[in-house]
């Protein structure tokens, strides 16, 4: 891999775990504010975003590929990333003294909300490409403009 | 020999017609000149040859180690690598953007997001080609007045 492919993927991964990040701050605050108000935590508890968000990213990048893939093995390829997202903080909550999993709605809550936001992420990323792809048709617009008047590419 | 130059509209294809009496080298040039100016690629469908002008391409795609060639409604083969190809249609407005295709930067009419990073344009023709993430880089330089 190339420096370049290294620092497009680093700066991709660097997005998607800051938006992560704010994703799970926000679910975090909903959830726990609906739920569970009452719950008083010590300051460790502002490591579980950046915990998570970091699961979240490198399950995604494990599920990458150098290849082309078509749509069916990326959406595939989405679908284990999800599972292994979901399976990894399921068993940290499981594990963890700070979220209460003997109440009935807290694995269900928490396995719709890591599909809230990673449906959200994606929505988000789709976002920032269609803004990308705004500014790619302006100077493919100039580009062809200029083309069309004779002059050198 | 008169010369006439007529601007018209864009719904209307550009061409340059010569008319003779006699095909003189003279001709000949003027012909040569105007083929070598436009680029032609020669291709086969059919069993036929067939004289393809560069700027009438759409995309080129390879399949299966062989070399196709798309216009807005007819496809060609021919008899190179893509890489070949590529290197000689570098400067003339063709760009890679998967690792089997390059495409007429002319030809397309907006890029849009596709799934997971990438790109998919949108062609005069109404086809879409996939632009691989990889490729978006060197997209972004040739739009930006770079090198492809």
């Amino acid at each position: 891999m190339t420096r370049q492919k290294w620092k497009g993927l680093l700066i991709r991964a660097l997005r998607l775990y800051t938006l992560l990040v704010t994703l799970i701050t926000v679910l975090m605050i909903i959830l726990g504010n609906l739920l569970d108000r009452d719950r008083v935590f010590s300051y460790d508890a502002f490591f579980s975003p950046l915990l998570y968000a970091l699961i979240g990213t490198v399950a995604t990048m494990v599920t990458r590929s150098e290849r082309e893939l078509s749509i069916r093995d990326l959406i595939i390829r989405k679908v284990i990333s999800l599972l292994i997202i979901e399976g990894a903080i399921i068993f940290i909550a499981l594990n963890a003294d700070t979220i209460p999993t003997e109440k009935s709605w807290v694995l269900p809550g928490l396995v719709l909300g890591i599909f809230v936001v990673f449906v959200l992420a994606h929505i988000i990323q789709y976002l920032i490409d269609r803004k990308e792809a705004e500014k790619l048709n302006a100077d493919l617009a100039r580009f062809q403009e200029k083309q069309r008047n004779g002059s050198p590419i | 020999m008169k010369l006439e130059i007529r601007k018209i509209p864009e719904s209307e294809p550009e061409m340059v017609e010569v008319r003779y009496h006699w095909m003189t080298d003279e001709i000949q040039e003027i012909i040569s000149f105007v083929k070598s100016r436009q680029g032609q690629l020669t291709a086969a469908w059919d069993g036929k040859r067939f004289e393809v002008p560069v700027v009438d391409l759409f995309y080129a795609e390879s399949v299966d180690d062989r070399l196709f060639l798309y216009t807005a409604a007819d496809s060609y083969e021919i008899r190179m690598k893509l890489y070949e190809l590529e290197d000689l249609l570098k400067n003339r407005g063709f760009l890679r953007i998967s690792k089997s295709m390059i495409v007429n930067l002319m030809k397309i009419t907006f890029v849009r997001p596709a799934l997971n990073g990438r790109f998919s344009a949108v062609l005069k023709n109404g086809e879409e080609v996939i632009i691989s993430r990889k490729y978006v880089p060197a997209l972004k330089n040739i739009l930006k007045g770079g090198e492809s």
